[in-house]
């Protein structure tokens, strides 16, 4: 068995202990579940809610063209959503009460357990008959709730009343909804159009690739962050627990290269880093899954607009993601140098989490295209941003950004590398920084300034 | 009689502090040499820089004629160091960490030898096989006196080996240091006990806020300074009473 595979073997088996596993799969069967509860709630969100309808009996409008009263045109409203007239009659509930006798209307409102009401004015018949403009009323009940499932929104309830506007209009000017439909929009919307890497494609607005391609990479730098921030913890509460057993220094002095001792815990801890991230994945696509499921209403397919990822972009993408899980073991490596013991070592790795946390809120809001000259500067110079932007990019045919990200990180890599294996030869890794002849300069000088 | 280990002027500094100051020794092979002196007096230093983990600042050191600061992978083949309070992989058994350490010497049959030895100097039953977390510390120590020695170093550096044992313990780590010199085996090591130094060193080094104030045998010291003890003849090269 070679040195190398020596190491990796003792820090693979140190690593995938049975409390980090559990944890691991906990946290996974965690998101799962919360997944599936966002889901759930997602759904119940999207159905038609309960609407309670007051003062609209006496109000019926009738014409040449027929009769009209909110309490019918609602049921109708329902039963177009594909609700059968029992099921429709359940949502919409008739209930006493006027726009003058709030207390009443409250009261039915909780009777029927409803959050939203619709209440017709005592003129709205009159008004209309006298072609002035009627009012309806919104009720709403505030009940506290969760960001998705709640209270009724207002969106719903203008839905609604452009519902009856339409019905009543046509009552109003005839069966004839073309009629209808002309005096109150004249103007048509044309094909939509847009131009796509220098291609016009039919029907899809900007916004809508925006959309789709968020829905897409959004899942990127959280992944990435997860990984980073968990191989980071990894190597370098491995150094902090080396260092407080002294199993370091008796690692040191066997003979050993100090390139390969690097080595094996950087490749151990990014294998184990890769195999928890990979469970992440899994928990964290069931969790923001249900969330995109929710925003997703534009059914995009990308490659229909060239928007499409080769064989190789995706080859792209892993030495990418592979290269910033190097970089981040490097500074890992650096950083977990400076620890003295395993708690010391937990502090460390909160450098490496702004780092990570950096690029993923930038990519995730702005992203690199819509970023700034400054930010820009920021997400180039940070290694981890380059395989959360490497999607976005390739899919707009920005292949430079994607080299010269790999080519960047490459070197930070070697250079982080390196500069550990200068610190793994140096004094620091057993004296610490306190025995550091910088240090002991600083102190002696802060010492001199207090004299 | 060859040379097993020599320092020539060595210094070590930490910053503006000096903690080795321009120390020459030598131990000759097959010799069990003792550094005794109190806390914070340079021996875990001057052991440090035997063992290649901590650079010279000054001076040289040599190992069977190999320089540590110039042939450092070099020395590492010939040296086996035993840190002060030192652990081991708590998550592993005695076995798995003593074969551990024997495949980066040794492989197949030649390593699972070495691993034998190492399980017959720990002499620890069937214990050898429970995980290291469950070892006492005399436990401990003798599986890591067995990692040092399995490996058959030409030169094995003991810093503080009994430093915290009780009496049973402390007496059969000093019998297999003992057994070890016998077999051969060239030993530099630091102690506070000076019953134990007494006992086992061939000879002794005083060290004082990093000075190498004296060296010889336990008995000619005793002779020297007028002393029947080492602690007595300790005491007074120190504060000189």
């Amino acid at each position: 068995m070679s040195d190398l595979t020596n190491i990796i073997r003792k820090e693979v088996k140190e690593l995938l202990s049975p409390g980090s596993v559990i944890s691991v799969v906990v946290m996974v069967i965690l998101f799962a579940c919360i997944g599936n509860l966002i889901s759930d709630e997602v759904e119940k969100s999207i159905e038609m809610p309960v609407v309670c309808v007051a003062n609209w009996e006496g109000q019926e409008i009738t014409t040449e063209y027929g009769s009209w009263n909110a309490y019918d045109a609602l049921i109708d409203i329902y039963v177009d959503s594909d609700m059968t007239l029992d099921e429709a009659k359940k949502y919409v509930i008739s209930i006493e009460g006027s726009a003058d006798d709030e207390d009443t209307l409250l009261k039915e409102m909780e009777k029927a357990d409803a959050s939203f009401a619709l209440v017709l004015s005592d003129e709205f018949a009159s008004d209309i008959a006298g072609e002035k403009r009627a009012t309806i009323y919104q009720y709403h009940i505030y009940m506290p709730s969760g960001m998705i499932s709640g209270t009724v929104s207002s969106s719903v309830s203008s839905f609604m009343i452009d519902k009856l506007n339409d019905s009543l209009s046509t009552v109003l000017l005839g069966p004839d909804k073309a009629e209808a439909k002309f005096l109150t929009t004249p103007i048509e919307k044309g094909n939509t159009r847009t131009f796509i890497n220098g291609d016009a494609y039919g029907d899809v607005t900007p916004a809508d690739i925006s959309n789709a391609l968020s829905n897409q990479t959004m899942l990127i730098p959280i992944i990435i962050m997860i990984i980073i921030m968990m191989v980071g913890s990894i190597v370098i509460s491995s150094m902090g627990s080396e260092k407080e057993n002294k199993t370091l220094e008796t690692l040191l002095t066997l003979p050993i290269k100090r390139t390969t001792i690097v080595t094996g815990k950087i490749i151990a801890a990014a294998v184990i880093g890769l195999l928890f991230g990979l469970a992440y994945m899994v928990g964290m696509r069931l969790y923001i899954g249900s969330l995109t499921s929710m925003a997703d209403t534009s059914n995009i397919n990308l490659e229909d607009y060239g928007l499409q990822l080769t064989l190789a972009d995706y080859g792209l993408i892993t030495l990418s993601m592979f290269l910033a899980i190097a970089c981040a073991l490097g500074i890992c490596m650096i950083l977990g140098a400076f620890a003295k013991n395993y708690r010391s070592a937990q502090t460390m790795t909160m450098p490496l989490s702004i780092l990570a946390m950096i690029p993923m809120f930038i990519t995730m809001f702005s992203g690199w295209y819509g970023s700034n000259l400054l930010i820009k500067v920021l997400l180039f110079v940070i290694p981890f941003s380059h395989p959360m932007m490497a999607m976005e990019a390739l899919l707009n045919d920005d292949i430079t950004l994607v080299l010269s990200g790999i080519a960047y990180m490459a070197l930070f890599a070697v250079a982080s590398i390196f500069i550990t294996v200068r610190l793994y030869k140096s004094d620091l890794l057993v004296t610490g920084l306190s025995q550091n002849k910088y240090m002991s300069k600083l102190k002696l000088g802060k010492r001199r300034q207090e004299e | 009689m060859v040379d097993a280990l020599v320092l020539k002027d060595v210094r070590k500094s930490y910053g503006q502090r000096e903690a080795v100051h321009g120390v020459s020794l030598t131990v000759r092979e097959g010799e069990v040499f003792g550094l005794i002196g109190h806390n914070g007096a340079g021996k875990t230093t001057m052991l440090r820089m035997i063992s290649t983990i901590l650079t010279i600042t000054s001076g040289t050191i040599e190992v069977y004629g190999k320089d540590v600061a110039k042939e450092p992978d070099e020395v590492r083949q010939l040296i086996s160091y035993l840190p002060e309070d030192a652990g081991a992989y708590k998550d592993m058994t005695g076995r798995r960490y003593l074969t551990f350490i024997a495949n980066f010497f040794r492989s197949g049959k030649e390593r699972d030898a070495m691993v034998q030895k190492g399980i017959d100097i720990a002499d620890l039953g069937d214990r050898i096989d429970s995980r290291i977390d469950t070892y006492s510390k005399g436990m401990m120590r003798r599986l890591l006196i067995a990692r040092a020695i399995m490996t058959s170093p030409k030169l094995a550096i003991l810093d503080e080996v009994t430093s915290g044992l009780d009496v049973i313990n402390a007496y059969e780590i000093r019998e297999i240091i003992r057994q070890i010199a016998d077999s051969g085996v060239t030993i530099i090591m630091s102690s506070h006990n000076m019953f134990e130094v007494d006992m086992v060193c061939d000879r002794v080094g005083m060290v004082d806020q990093g000075n190498l104030i004296d060296v010889g045998t336990p008995d000619e010291l005793k002779r020297k300074y007028g002393k029947s003890t080492l602690e007595e003849v300790f005491v007074t090269a120190v504060k000189g009473a």
